[in-house]
């Protein structure tokens, strides 16, 4: 029989749906502690005092944690790749958004973690937050972050991701038309049935056994030992089933906290976030506004584009730079524009950091690009369908930051489409192809985009 | 008052792996002294199915059933590095490298057979569990006995080793954002149509049908893309007009901290779904496979705003698009600002007006 190809049952799927898979919060380990966190009341402050004096003496509670207990405070989501951090693991002088950790308890029991929480002293002097992504670059606006407003360190210093191509001046007064758009996503939860989970075994070797949700087990081991500055020899991470992720689970949110508690108390820990904390202080996808302004002619080519991106980060970088640089590779969807220039911004704000999730980067700019492309239809008096198989990239274009389309499917999949709906299209739009451009298909605007495939 | 229908329409594009890659995979395979076959690998199964989908490349791949296979990605002991179930990399970079591992494998069971039946091993095949001669069917040896003739004759483990990494793309021009290799392992395509009903008496908006068509390069688990796609559809449903964790944004307040305040999509919100597959493979992944676990849910979303115009003539361009929003899209009936050439769209949300001067957006006449 051919695997590839069948419609074999999922793997795991039978113990998943009877309940019999073993997830992080079904591991049982005796003597676990119960952990549980002191987090930021307010949206913006600085803390102005900070005792666990009253919390480490209670009965019952045998390790609390602060920043002080971190080998390696800031690591950032992006250190690997060279992206400087910004991001304690627990807040140290300021507060940056509602619900960000400050300092974490290990108890025999749940009720004594709330309690010893509860008996942590905190006193902060607020300060007016930063919440519109579009008021951050005003000169009235609170400077929020230790880098600015925004996120300042692309390639050469640079303070804003940039794509250039062609002659935009020239696109625009050329064109017949100018449609402009503002498009805005919301923030979204990650909503996965199982919230963010872990569990840290201190073994008797001295390594760490931790249980872990990630979707990314490397990836955190790496950040994990960061933090701690330990070899990875000394960890061992077993995870690899997720209840539920979306990329809400890249975040590595709970298992340095509990490697630390871990090694502080000398006992197994267990920190399982409720339901109102998965909502209120994990990370969300991120808002984003989104200004496109497209330079098109009569009869439905889109010979230029203009756009303004402000992605709100929240109160650090986290993936951010990567997403917006995803999103800038994909500003001009489905479509070959010949004349581009985009500018986007990774904004702080004081809300929960926001983080990857499914689509990363590229699910704003879809909604914001092909709205947009609705509606320049809709002002040209044109079919929908057939503006967009008129700009749809082929085989042999060149995207926008000058790569060779070497299998673009644009084509077929709105003509599968149209017939799906009974949508009318007409001759030409019914048999045209994906291949490389000719003829009416390859105006004199588009000459300079088509490169050769067969070098990428 | 009354209900209004709509139909609306987006085609959408997505990269496969680590923007700019860079992002490794590896796995390795050892077998048993019967012939069974374990897997090794780093990838978490975030429900994506990527247990099922490499187990199946592995068993095409050596030639052997698929419930012969175990795949562990259990921890970080035992498996090598996967970078991570994120960015539609788990079915083409993970998978590519048990594919480049099980070639491996295959490769050291032919050799270990041809000695067995006395064949050069470039004249045999594995098909079902069985060394078989080209040509001369006759002239076989089951994989188990070839594993066991490895173990208990050769003294030798058949294994493999197997891992996939395309290079870093760098931005070799910051200014103009070029770079120096394709940023990605493939680009995958999609398109949607959504069918919407509008209450413009309660501002409701009902998704009742969507029809996507995705290119997947190669479908290795029909029924586990079709549920990706599903899945995905859902997800774009709830973008589109449900969820919302700030939902007077920017304003932080009346976030919701439960289910009860949070709209997230249901079963009695699924619209009728039809999913097309078709396959335009990939040049270099696992039998021309894709990544489409992500774009999933990126149609929707713009498919169904077109299909709110197309209802009700106003465009709602915040997500989600939610009764208050229809209500009071449809009391405001805003035109576009025309001004030349220019037509103008959605002023009042715009930076030039919200903003203190700080950021504009300049666009050239």
């Amino acid at each position: 029989m051919k695997a590839v190809g069948a419609r074999l049952p999922r793997y795991d799927g039978v113990e998943h749906v009877t309940g019999r898979t073993t997830f992080v919060d079904d591991v049982r380990i005796p003597g676990t502690l119960w952990v549980k966190a002191l987090r930021s009341p307010v949206h913006r402050a600085d803390i102005t005092a900070l005792d666990t004096g009253a919390a480490e003496s209670m009965k019952g509670v045998h390790a609390v944690i602060t920043w002080k207990d971190v080998p390696l405070l800031e690591y950032g989501h992006l250190s690997a790749l060279g992206i400087p951090a910004d991001e304690p693991l627990l807040a140290k002088d300021d507060l940056r958004y509602k619900g960000q950790p400050i300092a974490l308890v290990a108890a025999e029991d749940e009720e004594t973690a709330l309690e010893a929480v509860d008996a942590i002293k905190l006193d902060v002097s607020e300060k007016p937050a930063l919440l519109d992504v579009r008021q951050a670059f005003d000169a009235d606006a609170p400077v929020i972050h230790q880098w600015g407003n925004w996120y300042p360190h692309f390639e050469a210093e640079m303070d804003r991701r940039q794509i250039r191509k062609g002659d935009i001046d020239k696109a625009f007064d050329q064109a017949d038309t100018i449609v402009q758009g503002v498009y805005r996503p919301a923030a979204i939860e990650h909503v996965p049935l199982e919230t963010q989970v872990c569990q840290v075994v201190p073994e008797a070797s001295g390594r760490l056994t931790i249980y872990s949700c990630t979707q990314a087990l490397y990836f955190s081991m790496g950040v994990v030992a960061a933090h701690l500055q330990i070899p990875l020899n000394r960890l061992k991470l077993v995870g690899g089933t997720v209840g539920g992720g979306f990329g809400g689970k890249v975040d590595t949110a709970t298992e340095t906290m509990c490697s630390l508690l871990a090694l502080k108390s000398g006992r197994p820990v267990k920190w399982r976030w409720t339901r109102e904390e998965e909502f209120l202080c994990s990370s969300t996808r991120a808002p984003w506004h989104m200004e496109i302004a497209d330079a098109v002619t009569s009869d439905g080519w889109i010979v230029g584009r203009k756009m303004l991106t402000l992605h709100d980060s929240g109160a650090y970088a986290r993936f951010s730079p990567y997403g917006l640089t995803k999103h800038s590779f994909h500003h001009t969807g489905a479509y070959t524009i010949p004349n581009l220039s985009f500018d986007g911004y990774v904004v702080f704000t004081n809300r929960v950091p926001t983080t990857a999730m499914r689509g990363f980067g590229v699910t704003s700019v879809s909604f914001a690009a092909e709205t947009h492309m609705s509606r320049v239809a809709e002002v040209l008096g044109l079919d929908p369908y057939e503006v967009r198989l008129k700009n749809a990239n082929r085989i042999g274009d060149t995207s926008p930051n000058g790569v060779v389309y070497t299998d673009p499917s644009t084509v077929p999949t709105i003509q599968a489409i149209a017939d799906a709906m009974g949508h009318e299209l007409s001759a030409e739009y019914r048999t045209m192809n994906r291949h490389q451009r000719e003829g009416e298909l390859l105006p004199e605007h588009l000459v300079t985009q088509v490169g050769n495939p067969e070098e990428h | 008052m009354a209900k209004h229908v709509g139909r609306g329409f987006a085609a959408i594009e997505y990269p496969t792996g680590m923007n700019q890659n860079g992002d490794p995979s590896q796995a390795w395979i050892k077998v048993k002294p019967d012939g069974r076959i374990d897997v090794f690998a780093g990838t978490s199964d975030i429900g994506n199915g990527s247990k099922t989908i490499q187990s199946q490349i592995v068993a095409e791949t050596i030639g052997v059933p698929y419930d012969w296979i175990t795949y562990d990605n259990s921890n970080t002991d035992s498996s090598p590095v996967c970078t991570g179930t994120f960015a539609s990399r788990a079915t083409f970079v993970a998978g590519k490298a048990v594919e480049k591992a099980a070639l491996k494998v295959r490769e050291q069971i032919l050799e270990i057979a041809g000695k067995e039946l006395e064949i050069d091993p470039g004249d045999l095949e594995i098909t079902d569990g069985e060394v078989v001669a080209k040509g001369a069917p006759q002239k076989k040896i089951g994989v188990p006995d070839v594993a066991a003739a490895a173990t208990w004759g050769h003294g030798e483990l058949i294994t493999g080793v197997g891992a996939q990494l395309k290079p870093y793309a760098a931005i070799v021009e910051p200014e103009t954002g070029k770079v120096d290799l394709p940023p990605h392992s493939a680009i995958s395509y999609a398109a949607c149509a959504a069918e919407v009903e509008v209450d413009d008496e309660t501002g409701e908006v009902r998704v009742t049908r969507l029809v996507q068509c995705y290119d997947v390069g190669r479908a290795i688990n029909p029924t586990l893309v079709e549920g990706q796609i599903e899945g995905g559809a859902v997800q774009g449903l709830g973008l589109g007009v449900l969820e919302n964790c700030y939902p007077y944004y920017p304003s932080v307040e009346h976030r919701g901290g439960e289910f009860g305040s949070y709209l997230a999509p249901g079963m009695e919100d699924l619209p009728q779904i039809d999913t097309i597959i078709i396959e335009n493979p990939s040049a270099d992944g696992p039998y021309g496979a894709k990544g489409i676990g992500e774009m999933a849910n990126n149609s929707q979303p713009p498919a169904i705003a077109a299909a709110v115009y197309d209802a009700l003539g106003v465009w709602i361009t915040e997500l989600p698009i939610t009764p208050e929003r229809v209500l009071r899209a449809l009391e405001a009936k805003a035109e576009p600002g025309r001004e030349g050439k220019k037509v103008v769209f959605d002023e009042e949300l715009s930076v030039n007006t919200v903003s203190n001067g700080g950021m504009r957006f300049e666009v050239p006449a």
